[in-house]
């Protein structure tokens, strides 16, 4: 890059070496609190509560959440479900968490179909790139495991599904290996375990910065070679039910235009999250399909939500080039050296306290005009990439992190040679839909498992948490399936006339339906076909 | 903001400089033009070939990694997925090949290698197929994104890509798996572990975390 930077990258070049042996600056849990009240997005009053719904006047909701759950159906009012397919079990995502619900459903003589608006395994898993989090050392336990996340998460984690989480954890990761996912290992064949943010211990397993990667295109192989009938471009606009419980759904075929209504004994809800409403303007490191359509379809059945206001902004998105914007930057970089300073090349936060006290920080110390500009009008922070390779030796980057320097190598800026500019970028929704210890909603006949669930993370996830949430809750939630599959009831759109009813009393958004299915941003055309059902 | 011409299958779209050609084409309004998953680069499902008005050497990309630039062509190019072989125990290039008997037929064109994406060696690798070094293909194969490009372009229907995966899905079932605990659990001890950090309400519950995470037991 970056003559137009050239000062402040002086400055951060000059401090180098004086930094390597600096301690982090300290920050106390009544300064980290005070600094999350001030800076961080959640606590700027963007939410307000809805007027319909299980949550009604209960809690609130980010605006742009709010305005989805209040707003009507993308049915045609004169649709009327006639089953196309008949199942046993309808899961509706394709990404880690409805992959490993497909693969825990296999071979029990159950017919599954796994229905996903892109195609299978694009999706967040594919894109996390720091790691899976396991009590594998001496010194660890799953107990410290759920320490750590615990005070991460603000004491809001619901404690039973944490200790699920983590108790679950090592078995997860033999599952994963005999599936063939090859995580990093150190010389004498010991799994390499890195530190995250707000880990006690060094805890998160990895592979290169490609771990969800790995993960997807194994789940991925795993289930394109089981008996699961997976439908691509295949988007639930709709959840169907007997009046009482969830019995299917209605799906609209992208590439056909038609919509088809499925017949489901049991349906598992493992849409992911919706980093795509970009809240408050924010850039997103999310997928495109990532627009909490699942958090909408579990509403209007019912559904209560935890914690819908928590999102996580991660502190290292990209800034700079624009064509990179808001995506991600591993947590591990830091884990392995990089430094977070401002533009005058200072530390002021330690790099791996708690994801939402570093994104604050970064937001604070931009805020009170001590970041760093680009050409494109964003400012962001530095992160000190070159320390990696001056702490662990030439090289070490650019074997750790390909993915980083696959990025960047386009726009000729190699992170081993100078520091990057970042600034906090919408990762993850923490909240999501209630379940039970099985992956149950508090609606019969659906389940949900992985991002578009709350409780577990608490207000605030760790890193390699979600990866593991997503394989150890997905089976999870498959094996309840299996234990107590509901018998085939009737396919009706009670609820959702209901909901119609409901919102005839209240104003909203006319110009909005919901579920969103893409990004505003993206202008894509939703069009139903008219001659449905052929 | 400065603009540049583009063209997608033939229509002109204009786009901004820095920007890539999938956000090019969501302000055009054309997002279905090009299939879409991840826009990061990792999910490949944004494969497109590119041609430069100029003498430069065009290629396959990602739309979604693929910056703009003037009189630039872009066609997209997807690439459905295919049924994978199941991997084995313990793989030999024999298994290898008796999965995948298109093994042989690379006439070390190159042709793989220059379509991927991510700068994999892809026929070097399938080379080593052959000859056995399964380990190194494994490692060639860390950054595979599957977007089937590799496959796409093989005239002599080697599918690179897929026997990437198989080669590392067989090692890594075949790798012992390392780092249970061993020796005897105390099941009291992590019992009253549990007690103590489950019990009482939630602020009881942080201030025992707290204090637990430091050293990873209870603290007197």
């Amino acid at each position: 890059m970056t003559a137009w930077a050239r000062d402040s990258l002086d400055k951060v070049e000059a401090s180098r070496e004086e930094r390597l042996h600096q301690g982090a600056p300290e920050l106390d849990e009544i300064n980290a609190n005070k600094l999350l009240r001030k800076f961080h997005p959640d606590y700027q009053g963007m939410e307000r509560t809805v007027r319909i719904g299980p949550d009604a006047s209960r809690r609130k909701f980010p605006n742009e959440l709010a305005d989805l759950l209040e707003t009507d159906s993308r049915l045609p009012p004169d649709f009327e479900p006639s089953v196309d397919i008949e199942t046993d079990v309808l899961i509706l995502g394709g990404g880690g968490a409805g992959a490993s619900a497909a693969l825990a459903l296999e071979g029990v003589g159950l017919t599954v179909y796994l229905a996903t608006k892109l195609r299978l395994g694009d999706s967040n898993t594919v894109m996390a790139e720091g790691g899976i989090q396991a009590s594998l050392r001496p010194d660890d336990s799953p107990r410290r495991h759920f320490a750590d996340a615990y005070v991460g998460g603000h004491g809001n984690n619901n404690p039973d599904l944490l200790r699920i989480l983590c108790d679950n954890a090592s078995e997860t990761i033999r599952w994963l290996g005999q599936l063939g996912c090859i995580m990093d290992r150190n010389d004498d064949g010991t799994f390499r375990l890195r530190a995250g943010g707000g880990t006690s211990v060094p805890r998160v397993l990895a592979c290169r910065d490609y771990t969800g990667l790995e993960i997807m295109r194994v789940l991925k192989d795993a289930v394109l070679l089981s008996k699961t009938q997976v439908l691509p471009e295949h988007a639930a606009v709709e959840l169907l039910d007997d009046g009482k419980d969830v019995t299917g759904a209605v799906l609209w075929d992208r590439n056909r235009g038609r919509l088809i209504t499925v017949s489901a004994r049991a349906v598992l809800l493992a849409t992911g999250g919706s980093g795509q409403l970009r809240l408050q303007g924010f850039p997103t490191s999310n997928h495109l399909g990532a627009t909490g359509d699942g958090l909408v379809l579990a509403y209007r059945q019912g559904c209560g939500l935890v914690h819908p206001e928590s999102y996580q902004y991660h502190p290292s998105g990209t800034v700079y080039p624009e064509a990179l914007v808001g995506q991600l930057v591993t947590e591990s970089i830091r884990s392995a050296g990089a430094q977070v300073l401002n533009a005058e090349g200072e530390r002021f936060i330690g790099e791996m306290t708690f994801r939402d006290v570093l994104a604050a920080a970064i937001i604070s110390e931009v805020a009170e005009k001590r970041g760093v500009l680009t050409p494109t009008h964003r400012t962001g922070v530095w992160l000190d990439t070159p320390l990696i390779d001056i702490k662990s030796g030439a090289g070490a980057l650019h074997r750790q992190f390909p993915g980083l320097v696959h990025r960047f190598k386009r726009y000729k800026i190699d992170p081993a040679k100078q520091p990057i500019l970042i600034y906090p970028t919408l990762h993850y929704q923490n909240g999501g839909i209630r379940i039970d210890r099985d992956g149950r909603t508090d609606t019969k006949g659906l389940w949900a498992a992985g991002e578009v669930t709350g409780g577990l993370h608490g207000t605030n996830r760790l890193m390699g948490n979600s990866l593991l949430d997503i394989t150890v809750f997905g089976r999870r939630a498959a094996l309840s399936i299996r234990k107590e599959l509901p018998s085939r009831k009737a396919v009706t759109l009670s609820r959702l006339k209901k909901f119609r009813e409901e919102l005839k009393a209240i104003s909203s958004r006319r110009e909005i339906m919901s579920p969103q299915l893409f990004p505003t941003v993206a202008n894509m055309k939703i069009n139903f076909s008219m001659n449905n059902n052929q | 903001m400065k603009t540049v011409e583009i063209k997608i299958a033939g229509k002109p779209v204009r786009a901004r400089v820095g920007e890539t050609v999938i956000h090019a084409l969501w302000s055009a309004g054309q997002a279905e033009s090009i299939k879409t998953g991840c826009v990061g680069g990792v999910c490949g499902a944004c494969t497109i070939t590119v041609r430069f008005p100029d003498d430069r050497l065009g290629g396959t990309d990602l739309a979604c990694l693929c910056p703009v630039e003037e009189g630039m062509e872009v066609f997209p190019c997807s690439v459905d997925a295919v049924t994978p072989v199941i991997p084995q125990l313990d793989p030999t290039p024999e298994k290898l090949r008796t999965a995948y008997p298109t093994l042989d037929r690379c006439t070390k064109c190159g042709s793989c290698t220059t379509a991927c994406p991510m700068t994999i060696p892809v026929m070097d690798s399938v080379l080593r197929m052959r000859s056995g070094q399964l380990e190194t293909v494994a490692e060639d194969f860390i950054t595979c994104i599957h977007c089937g490009l590799c496959r796409f372009v093989c005239e002599d229907r080697v599918q690179p890509h897929n026997m990437g995966m198989w080669v590392r899905r067989s090692i890594g079932a075949s790798q012992k798996p390392i780092g249970e605990q061993t020796g005897s659990i105390n099941w009291e001890q992590v019992e009253r572990e549990w007690v103590y950090l489950t019990e009482g309400n939630s602020e009881q519950r942080l201030d025992h975390a707290r204090r637990f995470r430091e050293r990873g037991r209870i603290e007197k």
